[in-house]
């Protein structure tokens, strides 16, 4: 529920999209988002019972292209666009582990 | 007293991720490294606004990898969906600039399927008279892999992070907990690699990370009092070969129910863990776990459509599905009579295989027997052509196959019919074989250089007899030897005689001739 929104929850949301957020922006950010929370919460008054949830809002299928590689960027493009290089590498603060993703 | 462990059940399911060899990325239209052997000229030579996240840049599905994706699940026995959607599974790190993976969560492409791993024996080799064991596939799934890191970038004071691979289609094939041994997940692994690469999935090359195993390894305890408990699931992350797979469920089996005794811990929410593989000392280790790495925050990508899969474009897909390779092999040992190992080695490349079933079908078409085509053109194949692709592709560095000489099914099949006929001696078979593929006579009617190099059996009674008679004269203490009663030194005077004929004479009747005139026969 909106209004039970915590600080603990402000805080959980700004860790995971790695945000810092002070004391006081937490609070406000508290309530901003409980607002915004409750505004949405409005379309759990429509009876969807039998709606099949959407994959996309658009109605477009199969947008594909062939299998066609074209020219890559160049490395020292690359490296311009980087905040920080090295022999080709993109340099970035020393983080652990092997990646999370894939 | 404590209790004490008296059985271990294994109950070991498995992820396996593989690179498609598709030609651009799964996303981007940047090229893909998984297409070829070739190691890409740096770091960050693959990429593009997608691949390096800039503004405003769009994701654009590559068919190929959908059709690829298809392919393995078809062969997999999956069902293929109707409906795929892509979903973006949020985590921040740098081999992703994006800062999301995209994925698929609740509707992959390919649906529930069963592989059936072949029967193994004690020594965990394939024994093809033992019942095979399906393996329930959950699902596979397209992705795009990331990029790499390196960690000692700067001295160490940095990661330096490569995007050629960043975006590379990844289909990750997910299994029900249906293993019981690590010979079991190997055999698994091994014929997962044959299938991909026989339909043209994947390069498959395991140094190159074209297929990487996670297997989910947990074991059900029978304690002294009775009790039976589940240990804690461990995950082992990012295994990229045979041993490596087999070194870590074997481990993790010994060290689980120890781990028990030791801590009490149960299989529950919570309990599960990462680990990674140290392959020097064979053995699992804790890895840190991420914060938050399991709050992914999937949702659907609103930059993909999804795609809908008709029946039409099914059957177009499954048109290029080709026999498979436990079936060829079953086939090669069981008609053909060869040897398991020949039959591992010819299965190992589909180029291979089908250049030996299109020569055996040629073969038959003259009136051969099959069988009988099948297992001369396969030892053909495995010597002189294992050998002849072997010195080739130390010459050019490239790897050569047997099917890669120029040599084709209907030379072979002409091969094996002279052969049949005793037209040929076996070292003539090779001889043509060596000549059809060299230069020379590439392409050649097999006949005609038969012909040409002189390797049709002499079939005249009176020129083997001249040569028989020059060889006794030639040799007269060996001679005496064989009159004597000695009859395994005969070979150094057949072995002059085919020298006189060029080869051209068989051994058999040269042996036979001589054996008569030196009153041996």
């Amino acid at each position: 529920m909106p209004d039970e929104l915590s600080i603990e929850d402000v805080r959980k949301v700004a860790k995971l999209a790695r945000l810092a957020v002070s004391d006081a922006d937490a609070e406000r950010y508290r309530a901003e988002l409980a607002a915004v929370l409750g505004y949405v919460e409005r379309l759990g008054e429509v009876d969807v019972a039998g709606v099949e949830p959407m994959a996309h809002v658009a109605d477009s299928i199969n947008v594909l292209r062939d299998d066609e590689p074209r020219i890559a960027y160049d490395p020292a493009v690359v490296e311009k666009l980087a905040p920080d290089a090295e022999g080709g590498f993109i340099r970035v603060p020393r983080v652990l582990g092997e990646g999370g993703g894939a | 007293m404590p209790p004490t462990v008296q059985h271990v059940r294994p109950i070991i399911g498995m992820e396996i991720h593989v690179e498609l060899s598709t030609r651009a990325k799964v996303f981007a239209h940047a090229p893909s490294p998984a297409c070829t052997l070739l190691e890409p000229a740096g770091a960050n030579v693959m990429t593009d606004e997608l691949v390096l996240a800039l503004p405003g840049s769009l994701p654009v599905l590559n068919r190929r990898a959908v059709e690829l994706s298809m392919l393995v699940g078809m062969a997999l026995g999956c069902a293929i969906a109707d409906l795929a959607v892509w979903d973006r599974k949020s985590y921040f790190y740098p081999d992703l600039p994006k800062a999301y993976q995209i994925s698929q969560y609740a509707d992959p492409i390919c649906g529930p399927g069963v592989v059936e791993v072949p029967g193994l024996d004690e020594q965990g080799e394939i024994d093809l008279d033992a019942d095979p064991t399906p393996i329930r596939i959950t699902r596979a799934h397209l992705e795009e892999d990331a990029g790499k890191l390196v960690h000692d970038c700067a001295g160490g004071t940095g990661t330096g992070v490569d995007l050629n691979r960043a975006g590379t289609p990844l289909l990750e094939i997910v299994t029900e907990p249906d293993f019981v041994s690590a010979a079991q997940c190997v055999a698994f692994a091994r014929e997962l690699r044959r299938v991909c690469r026989f339909v043209g999935a994947t390069l498959g090359v395991m140094q190159r990370g074209h297929m990487r195993f996670e297997p989910n390894i947990n074991c059900e305890l029978t304690l002294s009092d009775g009790r039976k408990v589940r240990t804690p699931i461990v995950e082992v992350k990012n295994l990229n070969s045979f041993r490596a797979l087999a070194g870590a469920v074997d481990y993790e089996l010994r060290a689980q129910p120890e781990r028990y005794l030791e801590d009490g811990r149960e299989m529950g929410v919570g309990a599960k863990s990462t680990r990674g593989w140290d392959d020097e000392r064979m053995t699992t280790v804790a890895q840190r776990d991420k914060e938050d790495a399991h709050d992914y925050r999937y949702f659907p990508d609103p930059d993909l459509p999804p795609v809908v899969v008709d029946a039409a474009w099914r059957e177009r897909v499954r048109a290029a599905l080709c026999e498979l390779p436990m079936s060829r092999l079953r086939r090669y040992v069981k008609d053909y009579g060869l040897a398991l190992k020949q039959g591992e080695q010819l299965v190992e490349e589909r180029p291979v295989c089908d250049l030996l079933d299109a020569s055996v079908e040629a073969a038959a078409a003259t009136g051969m027997d099959p069988n009988d085509a099948g297992r001369q053109a396969a030892n053909l194949l495995l010597q002189a052509g294992a050998r002849i692709a072997n010195e080739r592709a130390q010459e050019t560095g490239d790897p050569v196959l047997p099917s890669d000489l120029g040599v084709n099914a209907p030379q072979i099949a002409a091969l094996l019919a002279m052969r049949a006929e005793g037209a040929i001696s076996a070292d003539g078979v090779d001889t043509v074989f060596e000549a059809l593929a060299s230069g020379e006579h590439a392409g050649g009617d097999a006949r005609l250089v038969a012909e040409t190099l002189g390797v049709i059996i002499v079939r005249d009674e009176g020129q083997l007899e001249t040569w028989c008679d020059e060889a006794i004269a030639a040799m007269p203490e060996i001679a005496d030897d064989v009159r004597a009663g000695k009859v395994q030194a005969v070979g150094r005077l057949i072995g002059d005689v085919r020298k006189r004929s060029g080869g051209s004479a068989d051994a058999k009747s040269v042996r036979e001739m001589l054996l008569n005139k030196l009153g041996q026969g």
